[in-house]
Order: structure tokens, then sequence, then C-alpha cells
């Protein structure tokens, strides 16, 4: 009777295994196929710390993103979305207008930007 | 003093310093963060030469829109007379509105002006002696504009105050200029100095009075902030008993959503 016990617990213990392994494998491969789009969004008029943290505020609510890196001294804000959820230009720039600041360019790319720090 | 004012002209023209916080004694126009909706404590500590006055406020401003704000000050009162106990209580209540006129927004630097009214309340008692309030209403109607970029900050505000019941009617101006001491990237702590003067001219008694104010600020994160300022009396015309001595300010400002 033990052994049955055993025999079944090794079972179920290895199908457990198998399932997490594919589902792990499976994850990964949604991650690589998953394209991002970067977005550097000029922001007018953001010239204190305290009022930009309400416009970072703002962009944290947009979805998609989870980051929102903030330029104060370049007067930019860099924000990333999956490309399936890629914001329009116009509700970016409707979002820096509600924030009470001025939308300057804004511009999508595949690729992440280079920030004046990293060079 | 001339080595503090040498000192504040050598912070504006250092450069690789970054960011600032709304001034202390004077309006700010920018109504954004820890300036939007929020809560502002402040304890004013006077001396004058017959009496020790505390004043602690407390202001709730609220954004209706990016352009428009309405709050309220309840204010705390307690005073302390020569050979006299202290009394204390609430004092003359005010709200007030702020509507933007003009903004021009810039790379990192912005300027701003506001129409600003403000209405109090004679709600503080006046059987007292001496007294807690007022025994007045005061009608306020005024601009606040300020030049702010991320090395430095200038503001102003200034307006007319009508009073009732036969009181003088004054003219109040304030100036502030702020930069910051810490060398910082967002949104690291900041630690900020103003020099501010604030005015008060009053038309029937001629009374003139100007404040020099040197103050503190420092933001140790993007949803509190505490300053401190100290105003000496460098104009006190026409003013013949319970001259001001001085004044000490500690406040902080807290950012609800």
């Amino acid at each position: 009777m033990k052994q049955i016990i055993k025999s079944i617990a090794k079972y179920n213990l290895s199908v457990l295994l198998i399932c997490f392994v594919f589902a792990l494998l499976t994850n990964a491969q949604v991650n690589q196929t998953q394209k991002w789009v970067f977005i550097k969004i000029e922001v007018k008029g953001m010239a204190c710390p305290y009022c930009a943290f309400g416009m970072q505020k703002e962009f944290k609510k947009v979805a998609g993103v989870d980051n929102v890196e903030i330029k104060l001294e370049e007067g930019l804000v860099y924000i990333s979305t999956p490309i399936s959820q890629k914001p329009t230009t116009e509700s970016l720039k409707q979002i820096i207008i509600d924030a009470g600041f001025t939308p300057g360019g804004i511009i999508f790319s595949e690729k992440a930007f280079k920030h004046k720090d990293d060079e | 003093m001339k080595i503090f004012i040498a000192l504040i002209l050598l912070l504006f023209f250092k450069t690789n310093v970054y960011g600032q916080g709304p001034p202390i004694t004077v309006e700010t126009p920018v109504m954004l963060g820890l300036e939007g909706n929020g809560i502002r404590t402040f304890g004013k500590f006077i001396s004058k030469e017959n009496v020790n006055v505390y004043v602690q406020s407390i202001a709730f401003p609220y954004n209706l829109t990016t352009k428009f704000q309405v709050g309220v000050i309840f204010p705390f009162k307690f005073i302390t007379s020569k050979n006299s106990n202290t009394i204390g209580g609430f004092a003359d209540m005010t709200v007030f509105a702020k509507y933007q006129l003009y903004k021009k927004d810039g790379k990192a630097k912005t300027f701003r002006i506001l129409g600003f009214v403000k209405q109090t309340f004679s709600t503080g008692k006046t059987s007292s002696t001496p007294p807690i309030g007022s025994g007045i209403s005061q009608t306020y109607v005024g601009i606040v504009m300020g030049k702010l970029s991320i090395k430095k900050g200038l503001y102003a505000n200034f307006g007319y105050n009508i009073t009732n019941n036969n009181s003088s009617d004054n003219f109040l101006y304030n100036f502030s200029a702020g930069a910051p001491l810490l060398s910082h990237k967002y949104p690291q702590r900041q630690l900020n100095t103003y020099l501010e003067f604030n005015g008060n001219y009053e038309f029937d008694s001629k009374v003139h009075s100007v404040f020099i104010s040197p103050g503190l600020q420092f933001i140790p994160g993007s949803r509190i902030l505490f300053e401190t300022s100290f105003q000496i009396p460098i104009v006190q015309n026409n003013i013949t008993t319970n001259k001001t001595n001085y004044m000490v300010s500690l406040g902080t400002r807290f950012l609800l959503n």
C-alpha cells in the first residue's frame, strides 16, 4: 500500500515539474516575441522636481507603461509600452495638457533611446 | 547681511545645481505637485515689543482644474501679552481662489501669471483682551507671478486689500528669489534657499513695513516638504508702539494624491 502511495506521489511530482518547466519555456518565448515601443516625449514647462512628479504619475497611468524616466534638465520624459498597447500622439499630448504643461515633440522608436548620461 | 546677499547671488550664478521648490512666504504661480492637492501647515512666531503671538495655520488647496485652484486656511492664534496670561483660539478664516491668466512654457522653464482673490472672515473672537480675531472682513485682490527654471526661481505677488469697519485698506507686495543648494537629478532630495521681501502699506495711517526673509527648504521626497523662514523688519515707518522685533516660521507641505 505504502509503495502504491509513494509511486503515485512520485508520478504527481514528475508531472508537476514537467508542467512548471513547460510554463517557464512558454513564458520566455512570449517575452522574446513581445515587441516594445520606446517613446521620447518633450514636456515644456517642467521646471521643478515637485511639479515633474505630477507628470510622472500621469504617465504611469498609461496602459502598458511601468517605467517613466524623467530628464528634468532636458525637459524630456521617456516611457516604453508593449507595441500592442502603443498610445497615440494625441492621447499623450492630452495627458501633458491635463497635467498643466505644454507638449512638445513626441518620437516613437523600436529601439531604446540613448540618454546623455549613458554616453 | 552683505555677505549673505553675496552668497545668494553667488548661488544664482553657480552652475550644475538643479531644482527648487515653491517660495516660502510668497505665493507661487505653479499649482502643481506640492502646491496642488495637498495640505500646508505653517507655524509662525511673532515677537513684538509688548506681545508675543503664535499662529498655527493649516491650509487645504484643491485644484478644480489645472488652471483653477480654490482653498481654505484655518488659523489658530495664541497671544501672550506682557504681564498677562496666554489666550488662544480659532482666528480669522480665509478662503481663496487662484486662476491661471497666462502661461509660457519652455524647455525646463516656465513663466506664469495668476489672478488671486481671497476673503478673510471675522471668525476669531474679539471679546477677549487682547482679541484673537481682527474684527474686520478683508477682501484681497491681487496678482501672482513667477519665472522659474531648474536653476532658479523668481516670484512676486502684490495686491490690494479692502477692509470694512472703517479700517485702513492696504497694499501688500512680496518678492522671492530661490536657488537650490544641492546638485541633483530628479527625483533626489532637494535643499533650497530663499531670499524674500514682504511689504505692507496702509493707506490711511501711512504705516509702511518691509521684512527681509531668508529661508531654507528641505524636500526629502516627492510628497513632503519642510521649510523655515526668519523675518526681520527693515522698514517700520509710522509705527509708534508695539513694533515687530522678528518673526520665525516653520512649515510643512504634504501631497495627498
